[in-house]
C-alpha cells in the first residue's frame, strides 16, 4: 500500500472542496483533494447552472440571500469564463400571491439587491416566449454559471501552485491516533488499489457525503438530503433566467444554459447521498408549472433530466421544528470544528450552502483548517481573476460553430450535436495516459453525446475510436459502449414520451438491430453475475 | 385540373381523384402493401409523411430470428400457438407469399433479396460490432457474407478517417465468438474533399467505377487467403448491383456489406427503386405530405385529406391500408402524462397496463425481453386486417392496418419485424382487392 504525506488532505471535489484547495494553496498550504468519483460529479455537477443573485431567498433567508449578492459579485470578477451574464428575472403571474411583490421588493433591497421594475412591454420585447399575462417583473443580476468549468479552474489553479487532486479515491477509513484525525485510508474505485494519505488536518468537503465521512472518525454530523429534480428542454425559450416571484415552490425556476432551457426544481427528503432517482411525476410537475409561465414548452422536447442531492444544514437549535416547505430550509452553511465540538482535532466538516457561495465557504473552513495548524494568513481568493490559460468554454456551441465555419477546419465531428470532433477526442483519450477511461469520463471533458440523439451515433463512433487508440484486444470499445448506453439512458429514462420516445427508440434500433451491442453484452453481464457470485 | 378535389366535394368522389387504393405510409409495410397492390392491377396512391424505419434500419428481413432449423415451419408452429399474434391472425402462408412477393417485386424493381434456399433457415449476418444477426433473407450483398458455412478468415476493410465503421470492434468480437477474422484500413480517394461523409453520400462515390477501383486495387492484395471481404454498407447508390459484382471481381473474393449507422444504404436504394418503378406503373406517390384528417361515416372511410403546401387536398379511395408505423414513425402519438392516440382514425389501441408511464420501460435500455411499450401498444386487427375495437368488433370496414401499428410484437427484440410487416402487407392487398390467398404447401 503506498503513503502519501501531505498537510491537508480536502475530501470531496466539489465546489466547496475545489475552492477550498485552491484557497488553501494562496494561503502557502499544499493540499490533496480526493474525489470518489470524477470532479463535479456529485451535487455541485447535479444543479441547475444558476448563479444566484440572492432574490430567491431576499424573504425565507435573508443571511443567504445576502451571502447570495456578495458572492455573485465576487465570482463575476475571478471567474467570469464560467459565467454567462444572462441576467435574471422575477415574474409574477395571477396565479401568485399578490402581497408576497412588495415583501420580496422590501426583502431585495434590505439584502442589497439591485432590482429593476420592468413594465410588461419592457419584458415582452425582452422574452417573448413568456407569458402575456405578468403582472409584475423585475430585473435582477442573476447569471448562469458551469461549474464544471469553475470547479476544474479552481482545481488547476491549485495545481499550479504545487497541490493535487485525485480523483476516482473513495475514503474508507479517517484514520484516528491520540485524539486527532491524522489521515485517511483512500481505495481506487476503478482499480480496487489502497493508499494511505497522511494529513496534520483533514477538511471534510463531501456534500451530501459529509456525515458518512464524519461517522468514519465516529462523529455525528446532522444534515437533511433533500433531492432535487432538474429537466433540460431542447430549445433555449429564454435567454434570461426567470424566477417565480412568488415564495419558493416546486418548478419555479428556468435557466438558459447553452443551447437548453432547465427547469428546476423538485424538493424530496431522502436518507441516501447516492439517491439520485426521479419519479415520473416529478417531471410531470415541472413541465405543469413551467406551462403557464412559458406557454407550450409542455409540447417541446424533454431532453434530459437529473436529481442533485442538497446537503441542508440543520443549526441544533432548529432541529425538530418543521420548515413551511423544503424550499424554506435554510441555505445557510456551517463550519464545524470538530476539536470544539467534539474533542477530536485534525478534522474540520463544512456542509450546508449553495454553489454561489462555495468560494465563502472554502474561506471560512480554510480559517478553522489553519488555526489548528497554529497559521494566520489572511484569504485571498477574492482578490484576483483565476488564472485560466485557455478557457474551456465547451459548452458554449456558438463558439465551436464558430471555429468551425471560420477556418478552422476541427477534423471530422463525431458528436454531430455538440460538436464534438475527432481530435479533441482523441487528445482527450490521450490524456488519460494509461489510466481506465469511459465514455462517460469523455462526454464530461468534451459533451459528447450530451445532445439531442443522447451518444445514438457518436457512442459507437467514440467506442470504435477509443478502440482504435487503445488497441486493447479484449475488446474495450464494446464495453465501453454498453456502459455508455445505459449510462444516457438513465437520464432520458423519465422522459420517455413524444419526441423523445421516439428518439430512445431510434437509438435502441441502433445498438439492438444494426449494432448487435445486446447479443454481445449478454455473455459479458453473465461473466460478471459468476464473478460477483 | 390535377386529380384532387375541392374542398366542397363538388368534384364526383368517382372522379380523377380516385383510387382503389390508398396506402398511407412509406416503410417497408407500406411500400410493399403498394407495390403488391400495383402488380395485383389495381390503381394505387401511396401517401407519406416521410420514409419509413427502412432508412435506419440493417437492411435485412427478419422473419423469425430465433428459429434454429427451418424459418418457416418455426412461424407455422408459432402462428398455430398464438392465434393473437400478428403471424397467427396473417397467417403462415401469408408470411411465405408476403415474402416471395417482396423478392419478386424488388427484382422487378432491380434489387435482389436472397435466403438460404439449399436449407431454409436463417442466415448469420455479421453486425458492425461483430454481432451475429440471424434474419431469413436480406439483399444480396449482405447475404453473401453468411457466415454459416464460411471457412477461412474474413476480412473486414475499414476506410481511414472514416467516422461510421471501426473493423477494429467488430474483429476482436467475431474472434472472440470462434471466428477468424482481420481489419483492414484503406485510404479513400480524393478524401480532402469530404467534409464527413454520410453513409449516402459515400454511397454515390461508389456508383463510380474510378473510385471503387481505387478501393479494391488497395484490398487485394491483402484478400488472398480471406474467404470474404466485408466492406460497411455503402457499395454503391444507384449503381450498387454492378459495383459489388465488380469489386468482388477485381478483389477475387466475395464481397459482402455490413450494415452502417443510419442512413441505412440498403433502405435507401429500395425506397428509391419501388418508387422510380411505382411511378412508372402510373401509381401516385407523395412523400413528404401528411394526412391530416380522414373522413368516415357510418364505418367507412370516404376521403383522405392531404396537407401539401399549405392546401389542403382530399382523395377518395375504396379501401385504405393504414402503414403508418406505430410509436416510432408517427403513426402512435404520445405526451407526459402517458396517453397513447392514434391521430388519423382514432383508432381503439392496446396500451401497457397502468394509468400512467411507469411501465412502458424496464431501467434498462438493452434490458433482454425489450421494452412493454414496444410489445403492448398497438392496434388490434382481425385476420382481415381491419380495426377492433376492445370487444373485438371491426370498426372500419374499408381500412387495413398493417406493419408497426399492430399490437402484440416488439419489432427490437422479437426478431420478426420485416416478417410481419411483409405478411401483414400482403394479407391487407389480398383482403382489400378480394384475391384468392394461395395456398402454400411449404
Amino acid at each position: 500500500m503506498s503513503t502519501t504525506t501531505v498537510e491537508v488532505l480536502v475530501i470531496g471535489g466539489g465546489a466547496t472542496g475545489a475552492a477550498a484547495l485552491y484557497d488553501l494553496a494562496r494561503r502557502g498550504v499544499r493540499a490533496l483533494l480526493v474525489e470518489q468519483h470524477d470532479l463535479s460529479t456529485g451535487t455541485s455537477g447535479r444543479y441547475h447552472g444558476l448563479l444566484h443573485s440572492g432574490g430567491r431567498y431576499v424573504v425565507s433567508d435573508p443571511a443567504t440571500a445576502k451571502e447570495c449578492i456578495d458572492e455573485n459579485r465576487v465570482l463575476r470578477r475571478i471567474a467570469p469564463f464560467a459565467i454567462e451574464d444572462t441576467g435574471g428575472l422575477f415574474v409574477a403571474t395571477p396565479d401568485d400571491p399578490a402581497d408576497f411583490v412588495p415583501k420580496w421588493v422590501a426583502g431585495c433591497a434590505h439584502a442589497g439587491i439591485p432590482i429593476e421594475r420592468l413594465t410588461a412591454e419592457q419584458v415582452r420585447a425582452a422574452e417573448p416566449a413568456l407569458t402575456p399575462r405578468i403582472t409584475a417583473a423585475y430585473r435582477i443580476p442573476d447569471a448562469s454559471c458551469d461549474s464544471f468549468d469553475l470547479i476544474h479552474a479552481f482545481v488547476e489553479a491549485a495545481r499550479h501552485l504545487g497541490s493535487d487532486a485525485w480523483t476516482y479515491q473513495r475514503v474508507t477509513r479517517l484514520l484516528v491516533e491520540g485524539g486527532a484525525v491524522v489521515g485517511a485510508e483512500l481505495e481506487d474505485t476503478r482499480t480496487g488499489a489502497q493508499r494511505t494519505v497522511h494529513a496534520a488536518c483533514v477538511l471534510n468537503a463531501a456534500g451530501p457525503w459529509a456525515g458518512v465521512v464524519a461517522h468514519q472518525a465516529g462523529l455525528d454530523v446532522q444534515i437533511k438530503l433533500n433531492r432535487g429534480t432538474m429537466v433540460a428542454m431542447n430549445t433555449r425559450y429564454i435567454h434570461t433566467i426567470v424566477n417565480r416571484l412568488r415564495p419558493p415552490s416546486d418548478g419555479d425556476i428556468f435557466v438558459p444554459v447553452g443551447t437548453v432551457c432547465v427547469l428546476g426544481t423538485t424538493s424530496i427528503d431522502t436518507e441516501d447521498p447516492a439517491d439520485i432517482h426521479i419519479e415520473l411525476w416529478e417531471v410531470s410537475k415541472m413541465l405543469a408549472e413551467a406551462e403557464p409561465v412559458i406557454p407550450g414548452i409542455r409540447e417541446g422536447r424533454a431532453l434530459r433530466a437529473w436529481a442533485g442531492v442538497r446537503p441542508l444544514y440543520v443549526p441544533p437549535e432548529d432541529r425538530g421544528q418543521e420548515a413551511a416547505n423544503d424550499h424554506e430550509v435554510s441555505r445557510q452553511f456551517a463550519v464545524i470544528d470538530h476539536a470544539k465540538r467534539d474533542n477530536l482535532r485534525g478534522l474540520i466538516t463544512v456542509v450546508g450552502g449553495k454553489l454561489t457561495t462555495c468560494r465563502l465557504m472554502a474561506e471560512h473552513a480554510v480559517d478553522v483548517v489553519l488555526q489548528q495548524l497554529g497559521k494566520t494568513i489572511p484569504c485571498t481568493t477574492a482578490d484576483e481573476p483565476l488564472p485560466v490559460e485557455e478557457p474551456r468554454r465547451y459548452h458554449e456551441l456558438p463558439h465551436r460553430l464558430h471555429k468551425l465555419e471560420h477556418g478552422e477546419r476541427g477534423g471530422q465531428l463525431i458528436c454531430e450535436c455538440e460538436i464534438v470532433s475527432r481530435p479533441q477526442l482523441e487528445a482527450a483519450i490521450e490524456a488519460y495516459g494509461d489510466q481506465p477511461v469511459a465514455l462517460d469520463d469523455l462526454r464530461r471533458d468534451l459533451r459528447l453525446g450530451m445532445g439531442p440523439c443522447q451518444a445514438g451515433f457518436c457512442g459507437y463512433r467514440a467506442a470504435g475510436i477509443l478502440q482504435q487508440q487503445r488497441g486493447d484486444p479484449d475488446g474495450i470499445g464494446t464495453r465501453a459502449l454498453a456502459d455508455f448506453v445505459e449510462e444516457r439512458f438513465r437520464g432520458v429514462y423519465p422522459l420517455l414520451w413524444g419526441h423523445q420516445l421516439r428518439q430512445f427508440y431510434l437509438d435502441e434500433l441502433i445498438y439492438r438491430r444494426v449494432l448487435g451491442l445486446d447479443a454481445l453484452i449478454q455473455p459479458l453481464n453473465a461473466e460478471e453475475q459468476a464473478d460477483a457470485g | 385540373m390535377p386529380d384532387n378535389a375541392n374542398a366542397d366535394g363538388r368534384k364526383h368522389p368517382q372522379g380523377t381523384g380516385r383510387t382503389d387504393v390508398i396506402v398511407i405510409g412509406a416503410g417497408l409495410s407500406g411500400l410493399a402493401a403498394a407495390g403488391h397492390a400495383i402488380r395485383a392491377g389495381a390503381k394505387v396512391r401511396l401517401i407519406a409523411m416521410g420514409w419509413g424505419q427502412q432508412k435506419v434500419a440493417p437492411g435485412w428481413i427478419s422473419v423469425c430470428d430465433r428459429a434454429e432449423d427451418d424459418v418457416i415451419a418455426e412461424v407455422r408452429g408459432h402462428a398455430v400457438l398464438h392465434p393473437e399474434h400478428p403471424y397467427g391472425l396473417a397467417g403462415a402462408d401469408a408470411m411465405l407469399q408476403g415474402l416471395e412477393q417482396f423478392r419478386a417485386l424488388a427484382e422487378e424493381a432491380g434489387l435482389f433479396y436472397d435466403w438460404r434456399q439449399k436449407d431454409g433457415h436463417n442466415m448469420r449476418l455479421m453486425t458492425a460490432l461483430g454481432a451475429i444477426q440471424r434474419p431469413a433473407m436480406a439483399p444480396r450483398a449482405m447475404a453473401y457474407g453468411d457466415l454459416t458455412d464460411v471457412s477461412g478468415p474474413v476480412l473486414l476493410v475499414g476506410f481511414t478517417g472514416w467516422r461510421d465503421f471501426y473493423p477494429e470492434m467488430a474483429v476482436n468480437n467475431l474472434r472472440a465468438q470462434g471466428f477468424e477474422a482481420r481489419a483492414l484500413w484503406v485510404t479513400l480517394p480524393g478524401v480532402d474533399q469530404y467534409w464527413d461523409p454520410w453513409p449516402n453520400e459515400l454511397a454515390q462515390s461508389f456508383d463510380n467505377a474510378a473510385f471503387y477501383e481505387a478501393i479494391a486495387r488497395q484490398v487485394q492484395p491483402h484478400a488472398r487467403d480471406a474467404a470474404l471481404v466485408g466492406f460497411p454498407a455503402v457499395l454503391g447508390q444507384d449503381n450498387h448491383n454492378d459495383t459489388v459484382q465488380r469489386m468482388a471481381e477485381q478483389i477475387g473474393r466475395p464481397v459482402f456489406e455490413i450494415p452502417t449507422l443510419p442512413p441505412s444504404m440498403p433502405g435507401h436504394r429500395l425506397s428509391r427503386r419501388l418508387t422510380h418503378w411505382m411511378l412508372h406503373q402510373r401509381a401516385r406517390v407523395q412523400v413528404g405530405h401528411p394526412v391530416v384528417r380522414a373522413r368516415v361515416e357510418n364505418g367507412r372511410c370516404l376521403s383522405v385529406e392531404v396537407e401539401a403546401l399549405g392546401h389542403i387536398n382530399t382523395f377518395y379511395a375504396d379501401e385504405f391500408i393504414l402503414a403508418t408505423g406505430g410509436l416510432y414513425n408517427g403513426g402512435i402519438k404520445s405526451d407526459d402524462a402517458g396517453r397513447l392516440w392514434e391521430p388519423l382514425f382514432d383508432l381503439p389501441l392496446v396500451t401497457p397496463p397502468g394509468e400512467d408511464r411507469a411501465d412502458w420501460y424496464h431501467e434498462r435500455l438493452l434490458f433482454e425481453h425489450g421494452h412493454p411499450i414496444h410489445r403492448d401498444t398497438g392496434v388490434r386487427v382481425n385476420p382481415a386486417m381491419r380495426p377492433l375495437n376492445a370487444a373485438g368488433e371491426p370498426v372500419l370496414e374499408n381500412v387495413a392496418v398493417i406493419g408497426q401499428m399492430l399490437a402484440g410484437f416488439n419489432p427490437l427484440t422479437d426478431g420478426c419485424a420485416e416478417g410481419i410487416e411483409l405478411a401483414t402487407a400482403y394479407k391487407a392487398v389480398q383482403t382489400a382487392l378480394q384475391l384468392d390467398t394461395q395456398e402454400t404447401t411449404r
